[in-house]
């Protein structure tokens, strides 16, 4: 360990592991460090079995369970949107070749406590029993507006200017009624609140354009999911890093973060060593006075033995409860995931619910979403804080990631760590870059 | 548009830090060999595919190196999955890492199940009289392991003593144990890769 570096990881959380495989292809010396025996942090699939029990002061699953090992359980429920930033940066840094993904085989919305499909083209949008007769077809004229959109060709605008005028105004342009405006915001836009009805509309529609964008990608639904669950995602990034020279050391305790002249960081302390560097990454954990706590998040994690009902038995599945159907401020989401990913012995599916904590009984907030499920196995609920760095780095040299939301997808997740590497770095990403010694290394 | 898909096997190198996976892996890729370690030979490389034939059949075997992970740290559990073999490498004349084999041979059975297991005995010109490592006592380890490994092979990579026999063996032994295995392979089990798809690739083309 006592040796120099440019820069020194903590944490095998993804957003770290993204981060220390960008440092080591842009050819940084980087040493990456992880607390924990295992890789992955918070983004790691618990295998086997037995120690998701544990973990949660449950007794031992009995045989019904399966083999233990058959299970790869995420403690933080994501799906990867087909067209979305992660893929992309999967792709540009060849770690797609380490995973094999499917295509998430439903996505569903919560109306007036059933569940139904998300309508996305013209002709879903036509069949879906979301709305009435005449709704359909603005909404209709809303997505083929959507459709043609390009954010180059004000032509294409339809006298509408998306950088000053708000995503209401668009609604009522299309005269869409509230209803509609919720599933569009909250399941086709992702938003987790309302606050983007008064912000600028381009936002809104380039995000229902990832979505439709995904979805033309595999079909079923925009989504997809790792085989062996979101820990191999970590786990890719971790190999990048490793193969472009970065350094492993897995059960080291950190101690220190060692500061210099100025408040600037010049290494990284554990036991009597000291490795040195210019720069440090890391999550919060690592750094608990340089963040402040954002707010909180409840996750619970459901065994189930059947497929979520009305879904058309898909063995893979998203259903988002936006906040006004169930009366609350932000979004219930609820995944389900199962034996077909690798991720549960045969038979058995994982169902995940999650939200924004809003009140203090944060179980309650969730019965929506595991009303949902039917029979429920085994629960495991957790309640984590989210915390938010309170130092950009640009002077102490320490960049630190934000806790992982309560979004279903990793495009905050993908921005976060874009905007640190290029705090960090004073240059974007250059994804070109690895694309170029992806080429030579198959010549 | 009939094409024959060459049945793509994943390969994996195991073993202590130093035994020489990455000189297997260099003699593997451009058959060359460097007697410091010298990580910047292989900086960047993740896998190499070479295509063998035999009989009537041709097979892909790709190989991977860990990527010096091992070093301090563990290898991920990721490196092993969908591996359909891996090659137990130890030294010749280095007897705790012959002795630690069963560590890294249980990293294998937990995290790659189905894979075929290859032991290999690294760095033959170095071996002194009486050896390091008794026969007896690799025979002693293939029967502890009852019918793991599937085969044992002494190689050396500095004089490349051994090597491409190896790796022909090992094409040779997964092409019959997976003769019905590979006829049968359906994509329902698996999941499938994400590329740059076509449309995208295009589009770049005319940009040039």
């Amino acid at each position: 360990m006592d040796e120099e570096y440019d820069a020194i990881v903590l944490g095998t959380g993804l957003k770290e592991c993204i981060i220390s495989g960008m440092l080591s292809v842009s050819g940084k010396k980087v040493l990456h460090v992880d607390r924990n025996k295992y890789y992955g942090g918070e983004s790691a699939s618990i295998c086997p079995l037995e120690e998701l029990f544990s973990k949660f002061g449950a007794p031992a699953p009995d045989e019904s369970y399966g083999r233990g090992r058959d299970w790869n359980v995420d403690l933080i429920p994501k799906f990867l949107m087909a067209n979305g930033s992660l893929v992309k940066l999967l792709i540009h840094t060849g770690v797609t070749r380490y995973l094999e993904f499917k295509s998430v085989e439903g996505s569903y919305v919560y109306k007036g406590g059933k569940i139904a499909k998300v309508p996305v083209d013209q002709k879903e949008a036509l069949a879906s029993d979301l709305m009435g007769m005449f709704e359909k077809r603005r909404f209709r004229n809303f997505l083929i507006y959507v459709q043609d959109f390009q954010q180059e060709d004000p032509k294409t605008w339809k006298d509408f200017d998306p950088n000053t005028q708000n995503m209401t105004a668009l609604y009522e342009k299309f005269g869409l009624d509230k209803n509609t405006q919720d599933f569009t915001g909250h399941a086709l836009a992702l938003y987790r609140d309302d606050d983007y009805l008064n912000r600028p509309a381009l936002e809104t529609i380039n995000r229902i354009k990832l979505y439709s964008d995904s979805l033309a990608k595999y079909g079923k639904s925009p989504y997809l999911y790792p085989m062996y669950g979101l820990g191999e995602l970590p786990q890719g990034f971790a190999r990048l890093s490793a193969i472009y020279g970065g350094t492993y050391m897995l059960d080291k305790p950190i101690d220190e973060i060692v500061l210099g002249e100025g408040g600037k960081v010049v290494g990284v302390r554990s036991g009597n060593e000291i490795a040195k560097c210019k720069q440090v990454y890391c999550d919060p954990t690592y750094v608990p006075d340089r963040v402040r706590k954002k707010g909180k998040v409840v996750r619970c994690i459901c065994l189930l033995d059947h497929p979520i009902p009305n879904t058309k038995d898909a063995l893979s599945t998203q259903i988002i409860i936006p906040q006004k159907q169930v009366g609350r401020n932000s979004d219930i989401y609820v995944s389900l995931v199962s034996y077909t990913h690798q991720v549960a012995a045969k038979g058995w599916f994982i169902g995940m619910v999650s939200t924004t904590v809003e009140t203090d009984n944060p179980e309650n907030e969730i019965k929506p979403g595991l009303d949902l499920l039917g029979a429920i196995r085994q629960k495991f609920v957790s309640v984590s804080d989210y915390y938010e760095p309170t130092d950009d780095g640009l002077e102490s040299q320490i960049f630190i990631s934000q806790t992982y939301d309560a979004t279903s997808h990793f495009e905050s997740t993908c921005m976060d760590v874009l905007d640190i590497f290029k705090r960090g770095t004073g240059e974007a990403f250059d994804i070109s870059k690895i694309k170029r010694d992806l080429e030579d290394e198959e010549q | 548009m009939a094409m024959v898909l060459v049945p793509e096997q994943k390969v994996i190198l195991c073993g202590e830090y130093g035994v020489g996976k990455s000189s297997i892996f260099r003699r593997f890729t451009n058959n060359t060999f460097v007697t410091a370690t010298d990580r910047k030979s292989t900086l960047g490389l993740d896998n190499f595919d070479k295509i063998y034939r035999i009989g009537d059949k041709d097979i892909k075997l790709q190989l991977w190196d860990t990527g010096g992970m091992e070093r301090v740290a563990s290898i991920t559990s990721s490196y092993y999955k969908f591996s359909e073999a891996a090659i137990l490498v130890f030294s010749l004349d280095n007897p705790s890492s012959f002795h630690t084999l069963s560590q890294h041979l249980l990293d294998i059975v937990t995290y790659a199940e189905t894979a075929k297991i290859f032991l290999c005995g690294n760095k033959t010109d170095l071996v002194t009289d009486p050896p390091q490592i008794s026969d007896a006592e690799i025979e002693s380890f293939c029967e502890q392991c009852q019918s793991l490994i599937t085969n044992t092979y002494r190689i050396s990579c500095r004089t490349n003593e051994g090597i491409e026999e190896m790796f022909t063996d090992i094409a040779y032994q997964l092409v019959n144990s997976n003769r019905a295995r590979l006829e049968l392979q359906s994509m329902e089990k698996h999941g499938f890769k994400i590329t740059q798809s076509n449309e995208e690739l295009t589009e770049e083309g005319c940009l040039c």
